[in-house]
């Protein structure tokens, strides 16, 4: 069956699945070698998984969709997921591009296309919900594209910049 | 008393205004911008118009035209929007209906800041030091002379709108105008208006309010104070009432001041007067908001008055029910600003449909709300969600009592700063009721409280779990037969 690394706030967790849920509802899993009983609400949609129960202790949970983070009762902590059984490790996404993360209007355009930029340097203010929110830079590198002037509407994870 | 009142806002306080108006008798006539058309405060109003101008909610032309054509004799503005507009406040009066506010006088004279706190010192009380006059962004030379003249630390402040947007320390003046520069563009973004002006801040320091009401007969009386200081991100996220570590005397000090300064403006309705206090326990007065606040809730709290019907009555010329004497305040009171926003992520507004909605119950908590499960939060306003609050014989047992209801509420699909709010809640300076202005600097995200190593233990084995039920939509890892009690083809229970 699967084997996963967890790492959750810096501590290391191998976690292996051992076997479908019992007639209660709960699924066995060994974590670093011991032996665990879990059940959680089936859902295909991390945003939905509210709650869990291992052996005794119940949880109220929030996952993040991309599983960065896991919240529960004793605050947020960050994670990072490998499958032993699978050798390739995912690399960090740090591609040039700045999407919208979020639906606005574009307040302000700091830079222009040929510029070179620093990463974190602000490269644009995006306007949404009353707050002006600082775009920067995710890498070090030259401006080669730039899609959208002062004013316009842009929609969730719309191209913006580009970063070479 | 009023017939009908119009409520010239949405969210959370439109929500909030039209409750008392059922528990008074009054009816309610709503308006809306076509995006908020299925909106709770729409809803739980007994009429509803659309507002078709592009400038919907801020536009007072067609706020009074939907008062007149509505028959409604009295209009409440809430909070922002154009609850200090001067201009809307005259236009209402002049035509015959009711606005709810200090009256077009006294809105006047407070709202220009730097005039007001010079009239304050004139009457002989404390007050900060601002600025000779408020400036544009451009004015660089002038703001930076002026900057000197008063020293650093500054405080640069908007001169439209609350404290919450477009104020921001500058600590030398290599930052000042870089600073003055993030400000304006806030609140020209927030209030269209992006004049500025200065402050010499008191550091640290801590912001402490007093709510006052006050009639048209002249009386005055304060409710209590509460205690701002604590921000993230330039916002009050957390309020208390009352304000930890002010001593009796002090405490007496400040509450006479205000009732001072509102007989000074001749103050009607609801308002608060605020102050910096410096660490000797020194109050300087600052501004007024001439208006009901986000955080009068946490001052409903501990006096068991409803701020939203006192300012009904008194704009219905009636005078105040209770002397000063008969203000009891009671306990202890924390309030939590829920917004949607991602704190992890530069505090991100969280736009979107909201999934799972729950809210905390119990014993003396409170939640109000414009949100339910599949509301959805607009891109277009302000990112305040929801208002929690929680009352407690004493602060301890209200500490206790917020960490309880914040473990309780969940809202999913969206991003929120709830996890922030518990990291404030349970740092020990906020426990110690110690915390000044400076605690916004103290860095919550990083140092992360870790759990047992049993629960660290059960969180991963839950994350992996979650991530092979995520990844493996192919190939289920957990056989879709066995998620039930039930056998899929068999129809009973398994052996």
């Amino acid at each position: 069956m699967s084997r996963l690394l967890i790492t959750i706030a810096g501590h290391e967790f191998e976690v292996e699945l051992i076997a479908s849920p019992d007639s209660d509802g709960f699924i066995g899993v060994r974590v670093n070698g011991e032996l665990l009983r879990i059940a959680l609400p089936l859902e295909r949609t991390l945003d939905t998984i509210e709650w869990a129960i291992v052996e005794s202790h119940p949880y109220v949970l929030r996952i993040d969709h991309d599983l960065r983070w896991i919240e529960s009762a004793y605050g947020r902590h960050r994670l990072q997921i490998r499958d032993l059984d699978v050798a390739v490790v995912r690399p960090a996404s740090g591609d040039g591009r700045v999407k919208a993360p979020i639906p606005g209007l574009i307040a302000r355009v700091l830079v222009e296309v040929g510029q070179r930029v620093a990463a974190g340097q602000p490269i644009l203010i995006l306007e949404a919900m009353k707050m002006q929110n600082e775009l920067v830079a995710p890498r070090d590198g030259q401006v080669t594209t730039v899609n959208i002037r002062p004013g316009q509407s842009v929609l969730l994870n719309e191209l913006l910049v580009e970063i070479g | 008393m009023f017939k009908k009142l119009l409520i010239a806002n949405r969210g959370e306080i439109a929500v909030r205004i039209a409750r008392t108006c059922r528990d008074l008798g009054i009816s309610t006539v709503a308006v809306y911008e076509v995006g908020d058309m299925g909106a709770l405060h729409v809803r739980l109003a007994d009429e509803a118009f659309m507002l078709t101008s592009a400038q919907g909610y801020r536009d007072p032309r067609e706020l009074l035209a939907v008062a007149q054509r509505s028959g409604a004799d009295v209009i409440h503005p809430g909070y922002g929007l154009v609850s200090e507009d001067v201009g809307f406040e005259q236009a209402c009066e002049a035509a015959g209906i009711t606005p709810i506010g200090p009256g077009s006088g006294p809105l006047a004279q407070v709202r220009d800041r730097v005039e007001a706190i010079t009239r304050v010192g004139a009457a002989g009380l404390p007050t900060t030091q601002p600025s000779s006059r408020s400036f544009a962004p451009e004015d660089g030379a002038a703001l930076l002379a002026e900057a000197d003249q008063l020293g650093y630390p500054l405080v640069v402040k908007s001169c439209a709108g609350g404290r919450g947007r477009g104020t921001a320390i500058a600590r030398t003046a290599d930052d000042l105008l870089a600073v003055v520069r993030r400000s304006s563009a806030q609140a020209q973004a927030a209030y269209r208006d992006g004049q500025i002006y200065l402050e010499a801040a008191i550091l640290p320091s801590r912001y402490i309010e007093v709510p006052i009401l006050g009639d048209v007969f002249g009386n005055v009386i304060h409710m209590g104070d509460r205690d701002g200081s604590i921000q993230r991100n330039t916002r009050k996220v957390v309020t208390e009432a009352p304000a930890p570590g002010l001593s009796s005397s002090d405490r007496e000090a400040i509450w006479q001041s205000a009732l001072t300064i509102a007989r000074l403006f001749a103050l009607r309705g609801a308002c608060t007067i605020e102050f910096v206090v410096d660490s000797t326990g020194r109050h300087f007065f600052t501004e007024v908001k001439p208006r009901i606040q986000v955080e009068h809730l946490v001052t409903e709290m501990i006096s068991r008055i409803d701020v939203v019907r006192e300012q009904i009555r008194i704009a219905a010329g009636l005078p105040l029910e209770r002397s000063q004497d008969q203000v009891y305040l009671e306990g202890h009171a924390i309030f939590c600003r829920v917004n949607a926003e991602d704190p992890w992520h530069g505090y991100l507004p969280s736009p979107g449909r909201i999934g799972s909605f729950q809210l905390p119950g119990g014993p003396n908590v409170r939640v109000d709300t414009y949100a339910y499960a599949g509301a959805e939060v607009p891109v277009r306003y302000d990112s305040l969600l929801a208002k929690l609050v929680v009352w407690g014989a004493t602060r301890e047992e209200t500490i206790q009592r917020t960490q309880r209801a914040l473990q309780e509420i969940r809202i999913g699909g969206i991003q929120t700063n709830l996890s922030l709010i518990r990291l404030i809640i349970a740092h020990a300076e906020f426990v110690s009721g110690s915390y000044t202005t400076e605690f916004s600097r103290v860095r919550l995200l990083d140092a992360l409280p870790l759990p047992p190593a049993e629960r660290l233990r059960d969180l991963a084995a839950i994350a992996a779990l979650a991530f092979l039920q995520h990844t493996q939509t192919v190939h289920p890892a957990i056989p879709q037969a066995y998620t039930s009690g039930w056998h899929r083809e068999s129809r009973r229970l398994p052996d």
